[in-house]
This record gives C-alpha cells, sequence and structure tokens, in this order.
C-alpha cells in the first residue's frame, strides 16, 4: 500500500487494487472511534457485538464517505451509521443479550472491596439501560453519555426534537426506576442476610 | 405552583430551556421539595450514567477496527473499490459543547477508579436512599432550613464583594495558612479538598457560624463564569446523618449533607449535575460518605 496525491491534490491512500481512500477521512474515522465504541457498547451492551458494530459502520462509513455534507457534524454522522446498522441488526434477528461485560466485572478476589463495589453499581447501570426500548437508549446515550444537544441527537435519529425530549424523559425515568428496584433488591438481601 | 412535566426536569438538567422556562422550573424547584428530590435523583442517574460507559473511551482501540477505518479490511477495501474519490473539507470540530460537562465527570471518574478510591460508588450509597431518607422531626427541619438559609447568605456575600472579599487571612498569605488558622477554632481538624480537576482553585478559608457553632468556608474561584465561585461549609453537626441533598435559595443551588457529626454545604450557582459530581468528589476525599 503506498500514499500518493489523488487529481485534486488531496492526499490518498491506494488500496491494494490502485482505489484511493481519502487519508483525512480515515484518520477523522480513527479519531471518533473511541466514542463510537462507547456509543456501541451502550446500545449492543456487549463489547463483543459493539466492536463488531463498529467495524460495520466504518466499512459502511468508507463506502459512502461522498455522502459526508461538509461543514456538519462527522461524530454525528458516523452516530447515525452505528445507529442504523444496530437497528437493522435488531429487526433482522433477536439480540440475545450477553452478560459477558457483566462477568468482567467479576473481579480477582484481591480486589479492594469497594472498587468491586463500585463496578458491580456501574454494571448494574448498564444493565438497567439495556432494558431501556431501543429508541429510548438512543436518545439517552447521544445526549447524556456522547454528549449531543437535543437538535444534534434529533438530526442523528432524524426524528422531531420534541420526540427526543420526550424519549429523553421515559428513558431516565424507566433508568432510575430501575436502579431504584435494583436497590430495593439489594437491600432486601442484605436485610435477609442479617436476619 | 403547577407540577410541571418530568420531560421539562429532564431538559433543565440538561441545560436545553430557553430562559423563560428555565425561570418556570425554577420557581417550580423553589415551592416543590418532592421536584428537588425528583432532580436531584435524575441529576445522580445522569452522573452514573457517564461513568457506566466512561472507561470504554480509555481503552486501547482493537487493531481491526483502526484497519477497518483505514479501509484495510477486506470489507472496506470492497467497498472503497467501488466509490469515486471526493476531495474532503475538514470536518467540524467533533467536540460536543457540552463537553466542558462531561469531561470533569470523566476525569473525576477516571481518578477515582485507577486511584483505587470510589469507595462512595457503591450504588446504595449513591442513590438518594428514600427509603433511609426519613422526614426530619419540625426542630431539626428548622434548623436545616436556618443552616441552608445561612451558607446561601454566606455565598452572596461573598459573590457581591466583588474582588475584595473579607478574608481571615493576610490577602498576601497563602490561603492554606487561613485555613489552618481556622481549624484551631474548631472542634475538628478541617481538611482541604482538591477540585482543580473540576475547575476551582482554593481561594480562602473563612471563619463563620453554622447551627450555632464555628465552621469552615472554604472560597473556590474559577475563571469560568459559567460555574463558579463556588464554596464548602463545614461544620459540626448534632442532626442525624442524610445523604447528599439538593434544595435552592433564589439562584443559589445547595447540596448538603451531614456524615458522623459533621454538616457539609456545597454552594454555588453551577448547574446541580455539575455540583452533583463535585460534592460527590468532596465527600470521597473527606471521608464523608
Amino acid at each position: 500500500m503506498s500514499v500518493s496525491h489523488g487529481l485534486a491534490g488531496s492526499p490518498v491512500r491506494l488500496v491494494s487494487d490502485g482505489n484511493p481512500v481519502s487519508i483525512r477521512f480515515g484518520d477523522q474515522l480513527i479519531a471518533v472511534l473511541p466514542r463510537l465504541r462507547r456509543f456501541a457498547r451502550g446500545l449492543s451492551g456487549s463489547a463483543a457485538d459493539a466492536d463488531d458494530l463498529v467495524q460495520a459502520a466504518c466499512e459502511r462509513a468508507l463506502a459512502r464517505q461522498h455522502q459526508f455534507q461538509e461543514g456538519t457534524r462527522f461524530d454525528s454522522w458516523m452516530f447515525r451509521i452505528v445507529q442504523t446498522i444496530w437497528i437493522d441488526q435488531i429487526r433482522s434477528r433477536e439480540v440475545r443479550k450477553e452478560d459477558g461485560d457483566i462477568a468482567e466485572e467479576r473481579l480477582g478476589s484481591d480486589e479492594p472491596v469497594r472498587r468491586v463495589e463500585a463496578r458491580l453499581a456501574l454494571a448494574e447501570v448498564r444493565r438497567a439501560v439495556g432494558y431501556l426500548p431501543p429508541d429510548q437508549r438512543t436518545a439517552l446515550l447521544l445526549v447524556t453519555v456522547e454528549g449531543l444537544s437535543y437538535q444534534e441527537a434529533a438530526e442523528v435519529v432524524q426524528v422531531p426534537i420534541g420526540t427526543i425530549m420526550s424519549r429523553l424523559a421515559r428513558a431516565r425515568m424507566a433508568l432510575q426506576a430501575q436502579l431504584e428496584a435494583g436497590r430495593g433488591v439489594d437491600r432486601s438481601k442484605t436485610d435477609a442476610e442479617a436476619r | 405552583m403547577q407540577r410541571l412535566g418530568d420531560d421539562r426536569l429532564v431538559a433543565y438538567l440538561d441545560g436545553e430551556l430557553e430562559t423563560a422556562q428555565r425561570r418556570e422550573v425554577e420557581a417550580w424547584l423553589d415551592a416543590d421539595p418532592a421536584a428537588r428530590q425528583q432532580l436531584a435523583a435524575l441529576a445522580e442517574s445522569t452522573h452514573l450514567l457517564r461513568l457506566a460507559y466512561d472507561a470504554v473511551v480509555h481503552e486501547p482501540v482493537p487493531d481491526r477496527l483502526i484497519a477497518a477505518a483505514r479501509g484495510e479490511t477486506a470489507a472496506a477495501q470492497a467497498a472503497a473499490q467501488i466509490l469515486p474519490f471526493q476531495r474532503r473539507a475538514g470536518a467540524r470540530a467533533m467536540v460536543s459543547p457540552r463537553w466542558w460537562i462531561t469531561l470533569p465527570v470523566a476525569a473525576s471518574l477516571f481518578g477515582l477508579l485507577v486511584g483505587g478510591g470510589a469507595a462512595y460508588l457503591g450504588i446504595g450509597k449513591l442513590m438518594p436512599d428514600n427509603g433511609a431518607v426519613k422526614q426530619p422531626a419540625i426542630e431539626a427541619a428548622a434548623a436545616n432550613n436556618a443552616w441552608l438559609d445561612n451558607a446561601a447568605g454566606y455565598f452572596k456575600l461573598f459573590v457581591s464583594a466583588g474582588d475584595n472579599p473579607s478574608v481571615d487571612a493576610p490577602a498576601t498569605g497563602d490561603p492554606r495558612d487561613a485555613l489552618q488558622k481556622i481549624s484551631q477554632s474548631l472542634p475538628q481538624e478541617v481538611r482541604l479538598p482538591d477540585l482543580k480537576v473540576w475547575g476551582f482553585s482554593f481561594r480562602s478559608a473563612k471563619l463563620v457560624v453554622a447551627e450555632g457553632r464555628p465552621a469552615a468556608e472554604l472560597v473556590y474561584t474559577t475563571d469560568n463564569k459559567a460555574i463558579g465561585p463556588l464554596t464548602l461549609i463545614i461544620g459540626s453537626s448534632k442532626l442525624p446523618d442524610i445523604s447528599p441533598t439538593f434544595d435552592r435559595r433564589q439562584d443559589v443551588n445547595l447540596l448538603y449533607w451531614r456524615h458522623q457529626g459533621r454538616g457539609y454545604a456545597l454552594v454555588g450557582q453551577a448547574d446541580i449535575g455539575y455540583l452533583w459530581g463535585i460534592a460527590k468528589d468532596v465527600a470521597w476525599q473527606l471521608d464523608a460518605i
């Protein structure tokens, strides 16, 4: 593989049979990968599925790089691609929840107890997110975790801003209820142990 | 005061309301303790949610994804082959305008987890404990209100004093000397939380009165006028322990809690979600939760 310059003077990377891919486009893609992985992890609930999702999104982005509009947010464009692929996946197959991530939280016995508790608490949050309907989960992750404004999130999922607002409210209330319920179970266990 | 919808409260927390709507929500919060409790619970779950996914962005990105981004996988190369190359202008910066909120939270989490602390991250302690936080007795509530009135008042005094606040230490001296001096007047030593990760620098310490007893007011300032300054009051208390609780006095937000004979109040005009993160950090640093 070699690096050259295209007809317009922009650097390109020549893939194996001589077709070009913009280096700058690729660099932008690499720069946004950590956030894409985080977004995908939130959507899919599994590290392996999330990385598969991001890889598919990269491939689709490269195939459609000419559709990216100058002056718009590259990360939002990529979030949209990730979200679209994920929706396609859950429509075409029943996504089985894997507890691989949760297993990662079960740490060795030499880890301080309080840190294990902390990580289990965060695993509980991720589990609660996994119970949310896909549209609410998407809105929650885009705004609360990725820091998009309501308007930006609405553009990513292509719905009115009011829809984002109501999805977010439902998601936040549901998340809170899930966490409260989980804490109630924990408290019951503690009470039972105490007895 | 008419109860507003949950979506309005969530949008307030997210900083998405226009000025008039924001004032409407703040009036509601001033009038309705249940709304304040709900807002605090929302801020807490928001904070947790950000923490829950923060570690992912610190993980090394798998090689296969970097290869895919560079068009070096078989599928990407196949995709690239069917495309005409088009010159791309640089995209806009990929940092959200609201990352000034998220990043300190993320930095805080990273520090806590890597540092092995994270003591306060147990979910039972983090979430507002509606079951455990019982309605205080009338006397305790009255004392609490007076304490919060004072805390907000001291904060306003500092703000209105501008660049010439009255401090209990020489202006040219190290503000930590003031803290040391004040500690001598208190039944327990006061430690100084480091809030640099939140963008705040310790400015001064003052001796104030809370619950009729001497207390320390620590003043922190920042160049970011959108979030600062803030004060932290630490005093002794005979009231029962409570989890961090949100309250407001006009345009001043307060988060207060009590732990093992000490009362704490974090006071400022930053949004409640930001203050919540700082309060948790303070509580962790001072073993105050």
